[in-house]
């Protein structure tokens, strides 16, 4: 399964943290700087295993736990309707 | 990760303290929008920005803040406003979305004149909507035809349209905007909006015309579901005429709707003012763009720090003089405000202050007569309060921060 974030939606870089703003549900959202980091790799499809795979290389974290936190972000990203499906649709 | 998503109230804000900006603003705290807004203050990050599209407009507002509009244009500037010159091109709108964009902007209004007299104003959506920005509009709703509103819909970047309106009836509304009709077709157009599913809130502007119709426009917004701000003040024009000022509301007109009909915006009680944080947005989250492409401290400012043609944008929002003056600004700058007792009610509107005194850190009478007036009037309500009988419907009020331009929540 691959992921991308929704490319409609604005959102912006502050220094380490981003901003995303969903005008339908008038929601905002702040991501850390890990989360923005996988923001930023979402704007091509990714897989679970693609996304831990990067962050392995620019994190000193243990993979397990660098997966699991990626596995959790993205069920909230998802959650959330901010992701779009590999082909691009909402 | 933790914690990598943080989930916001349903609801939008913008810029503290600055109404103009925060054209979505309704009444509380938003955590997260606080938050971000504190951020872009404290690192000086110009995360709203007003960028106004044109000058010209369709109807030819007796207040209008940009300049006479019984003139064919500006004739002459404050000193610190460009007026001889074009308006941007479509070209130079789009190189000045970019640097937005780069220099950190995420929440663009578009403003006029009239936006959507515009010819750019739709090829400016496509860019902001490619660059990921989201847009808010100031519009006088008019031209909200049903092709128009469908088309603005299909923005899923905008955020909403905030819309002007003068009156409770077509008799006082057109009478201030000098078109037989526009009140019909500006609430016309809220409507065809909304129905599109666009966020609309209408702007009530009160004036010498119609502040006998204040309660009206408040229950005209009410019966028809619309969430509204309402707006005291008026100022001299950004052209240096003042012919406008006819328009401001007297002192007693003030008083008598703070103590009539907008008394349950006026909080109870006073506010602990942050000395430390006594200078607003201006310049630190907030920064505007006028058609000639002017760079203000923010939209009400006409205090120019550089001008997009000549400079681009993030140079000047990183060294311009008057910029980094704004920013070293303390409280003990502001001689009139600093030692003032009604601080802690004051709108401290620098936009007013600004046209009225040529000074950034002056003040304008108008704005201090309010805050003495709110004051007068939470200290009666303090008073009132203490007694046993409770008003309720003064105690579930909207918790307003500012009295000289409230908003008030459905």
């Amino acid at each position: 399964m691959t992921y991308k974030r929704d490319p409609g939606l604005p959102f912006q870089q502050l220094e380490e943290e981003t901003i995303v703003v969903d005008p339908r549900t008038r929601e905002v959202h702040l991501l850390n700087e890990t989360a923005a980091r996988v923001w930023d790799l979402l704007a091509s499809s990714c897989s679970l295993d693609d996304l831990t795979e990067t962050l392995a290389e620019e994190y000193d974290a243990p993979p397990e736990a660098l997966r699991a936190g990626v596995e959790e972000l993205l069920g909230g990203l998802r959650e959330k309707g901010l992701l779009v499906d590999a082909a691009g649709a909402a | 990760m933790d914690p990598a998503l943080r989930e916001s109230a349903p609801r939008m804000d913008s810029a503290p303290r600055c109404q103009d900006d925060a054209i979505l603003t309704a009444p509380g705290e938003h955590a997260v929008v606080s938050e971000l807004q504190s951020m872009a203050y404290e690192r000086m990050i110009p995360l709203n920005v007003s960028l106004e599209l044109t000058l010209k407009c369709n109807i030819r507002c007796l207040h209008c803040y940009n300049f006479d509009r019984d003139t064919d244009g500006p004739a002459c500037g404050s000193g610190e406003v460009t007026t001889a010159a074009p308006e941007l091109s479509l070209e130079e709108i789009f190189r000045v979305m970019d640097e937005l964009r780069a220099a950190g902007t995420l929440f663009l209004s578009l403003t006029g004149g009239e936006v959507l007299s515009s010819p750019h104003l739709f090829p400016v959506l496509d860019r902001a909507r490619d660059l990921n920005l989201a847009v808010q509009m100031l519009s006088n709703g008019t031209l909200l035809r049903p092709g128009v509103a469908a088309r603005l819909a299909s923005y899923r970047n905008l955020l909403g349209v905030s819309i002007s309106v003068y009156g409770a009836t077509p008799e006082v509304h057109d009478a201030i905007t000098q078109i037989r009709g526009s009140w019909r077709r500006t609430l016309e157009g809220a409507e065809r909006l909304r129905a599109q599913g666009v966020a609309v809130r209408l702007k009530l502007i009160v004036m010498r015309p119609n502040v006998h119709e204040v309660g009206a426009m408040r229950a005209l917004c009410d019966a028809r579901g619309f969430p509204y701000l309402l707006d005291l003040t008026v100022t001299a024009r950004h052209d240096g005429t003042q012919g406008s000022l006819a328009m401001r509301i007297t002192e007693a007109e003030l008083e008598g709707l703070y103590h009539g009909p907008l008394s349950d915006l006026i909080p109870s009680g006073r506010r602990a003012v942050d000395e430390a944080a006594f200078p607003c947005n201006c310049a630190r989250g907030n920064a505007a763009i006028s058609a000639r492409g002017d760079v203000f401290p923010c939209v009400s400012v006409p205090w120019a720090a550089g001008n997009v043609r000549q400079q681009p944008f993030g140079e000047i929002w990183r060294s311009s003089p008057v910029f980094e003056r704004i920013r070293g600004l303390k409280i003990a700058d502001y001689p009139a405000c600093a030692p003032c007792p009604d601080k802690a009610f004051c709108s401290r509107d620098r936009g007013a202050a600004y046209n009225a005194s040529g000074s950034y850190t002056g003040t304008d009478p108008f704005v201090c007569a309010a805050a003495g007036v709110a004051r007068a009037v939470a200290d009666a309500r303090a008073g009132e309060d203490a007694r046993p009988v409770e008003d309720e419907r003064r105690r579930s009020a909207p918790d307003v921060q500012l009295p000289l331009a409230v908003a008030a929540a459905r």
